[in-house]
């Protein structure tokens, strides 16, 4: 099973023209609201007609504006998870799963949906209304329901937002393991950004109607290709500077705000010396010197020394943002608990900390 | 005493009704779900009757329809449907007033089902003729019944246009209100009081059943 798309339209204050191919996998659509993902899968679905451009479902186009192809939005087989459900209010939960089921013989229809049932644990909903069933309970039915009519393509837009933490925890396990069940070609728009790492084997960011960058989620999330990517993606430690060494695979730049920074590059890059560049480093991949230990070969480039502005716990890990000596810039650092408890950096404290010149990431300024 | 006017009034509000929920479900279906050129024009002279006076309405009727207009002169020679002083021009008359009060409810509640459950339904693999029946009747039926309930009301009381159209002929085209009319006039007010109090029964019993239908909609 295979989607690739080429779409363009034009909304009165808006445009978009994306490109995009994948297999049997989750693809994650992630970007801020309002980025053009909804208007994506309606536009691949028929639900809204593109100006011009193709989809292509199983290597067969449902809509070609060239060839004048246009495959009604019944005969496409495309499974559609909407944000609020959309459950049918008016049948219950059984009448719902089995509405696209209309060309099977009935005992098979009815062997389909109580496997269903089964699967989505609603067995014993299955004569409720939708009003009667939790969100969580809602969405499951909305998925079996889908799944019912063996959809070539799945497009889920947002399907869990409306529904809180832990619910949405099980129904993401949920999905995955349909999918490695049921491998259909899936795209999963989402704006939440732990959500897109957790579900993307394939990330897609969009952001203003254009694709900005699409890769493995490691590619995507820890070498952004642009700056906005980097942005969107919840980096906050980016600088900016200027190429003044390079020597093999790593680079020295000058920079206001945090002084000479080495870094590791890949030598396909094509840096030159003299050049500005962006370059980035996740959190997480910031470390805290310990003042009772040598420090160690690895991170013995690139040490700033300053203070502990705040620390935030966050349930599983602790950020901690730190500022330099002489104030020019501050950086946000990510620790799991186990190392911060050794550590236990407070408000004032006076740490030393190192960017290992591997995890810095480069950002070519165009 | 004459049930006559209440047998033709009966019998002319059931057709009217019939009339004004088919051209109606067309109409209404057609402002609720599509973006076409000249829909507020035609929105607004759909509502007229509730707005314009019933013997204005009646005089419109008779220009566009009566034996010196063309179109009247096709139904009377070609298809000879007589319209102008029979029980078919009150029907005509009842129709074409009773039609605002059944379009406008009708219209509500068919713009009222959410899109993405037709879009649903389609995305399921039904035909618009299916996701028409399966869906959206059934998710707004409750606003077209109230709708048919209000003109079929509005179709028994009808008296401005009728008048127009019909005239005044006891037996054949004298509806129940021209008749509350004529008795008044001629001073029998027994046949008026009993007149009155069946058509006053009615309608408050038409109100209270419209009220029960478009109480808890989905």
């Amino acid at each position: 099973m295979s989607l690739s798309v080429n779409l363009k339209k034009r909304l009165h204050s808006f445009s978009t023209e994306i490109g995009l191919s994948i297999g049997e996998e989750i693809l994650v659509l992630f970007g801020p609201s309002g980025a053009g993902k909804s208007l994506l899968l309606n536009m691949i679905s028929g639900i809204i007609a593109p100006d011009d451009g193709v989809v292509n479902i199983d290597h067969r186009d449902v809509y070609n504006s060239d060839k004048g192809i246009e495959i009604p939005i019944r005969l496409r087989r495309i499974g559609y998870l909407f944000q609020d459900y959309t459950l049918f209010p008016h049948m219950t939960v059984y009448e719902n799963i089995a509405y696209g089921m209309s060309g099977l013989k009935k005992h098979a229809a009815r062997t389909k949906v109580e496997e269903l049932l089964e699967l989505m644990r609603l067995a014993g909903l299955k004569e409720r209304y939708p009003h009667e069933i939790s969100g969580g309970q809602k969405q499951r039915a909305a998925l079996a329901r889908t799944l019912a009519t063996e959809p070539r393509l799945l497009l889920l837009d947002e399907p869990f937002s409306a529904l809180d933490y832990q619910v949405r925890e099980k129904l993401r396990s949920d999905l995955m393991l349909i999918h490695q069940r049921y491998p259909i070609t899936t795209i999963f728009v989402t704006h939440d950004l732990e959500e897109a790492f957790v579900m993307g084997e394939k990330v897609a960011i969009i952001n203003n109607g254009r694709l900005e960058q699409v890769g493995s989620r490691e590619e995507v999330f820890y070498q952004p290709k642009t700056r906005s990517v980097a942005k969107l993606l919840g980096t906050r430690n980016i600088f900016k500077g200027r190429v003044s060494r390079v020597k093999r695979a790593e680079l020295t730049i000058e920079t206001d705000e945090i002084g000479e920074v080495k870094a590791t590059i890949d030598p396909i890059m094509h840096i030159h010396k003299g050049q500005l560049v962006s370059f980035s480093i996740r959190p997480e991949e910031i470390m805290i010197i310990r003042p009772d230990r040598p420090i160690d070969k690895k991170v013995r480039d690139n040490i700033l020394e300053g203070v502990v502005d705040a620390t935030v716990g966050k349930g599983t890990s602790h950020t901690i943002f730190f500022r330099t000596s002489d104030g020019k810039a501050s950086l946000k650092i990510e620790m799991p608990n186990f190392a911060y408890k050794k550590i236990k950096p407070v408000k004032g404290n006076g740490i030393a900390v190192s960017l290992k010149k591997e995890s810095i990431w480069i950002i070519p300024i165009n | 005493m004459d049930l006559f006017p209440l047998y033709l009034t009966l019998k002319v509000s059931i057709v009217a009704t019939i009339f004004s929920v088919t051209i109606g479900l067309i109409l209404a279906w057609l402002m609720a779900k599509h973006d076409f050129l000249g829909k507020g024009l035609i929105d607004a002279l759909i509502m007229q009757p509730l707005v314009i006076p019933p013997t204005v309405l009646g005089y419109y009727i008779l220009v566009i329809l009566g034996r010196s207009s063309p179109l009247g002169r096709f139904l009377e020679d070609g298809l000879g449907i007589t319209l102008v002083f029979t029980w078919r021009g009150a029907v005509i008359a009842a129709t074409v007033a009773s039609l605002p009060l059944f379009v406008k409810p009708a219209r509500v509640a068919l713009e009222a089902v959410d899109k993405n459950l037709e879009n649903a339904a389609r995305l399921l693999g039904r035909t618009e003729w299916q996701v028409w029946r399966t869906i959206t009747l059934p998710l707004a039926w409750r606003g077209i019944a109230a709708g048919a309930v209000l003109s079929f009301a509005r179709a028994t009381g009808e008296f401005g246009a009728t008048l127009m159209v019909a005239g005044n002929i006891p037996g054949t085209t004298q509806t129940m209100p021209i008749a509350i009319y004529d008795a008044v006039q001629m001073g029998d007010t027994a046949s008026a009081n009993t007149l009155v109090i069946i058509i006053t029964l009615f309608s408050v019993s038409v109100l209270y059943f419209v009220n029960r239908f478009t109480r808890g909609l989905y």
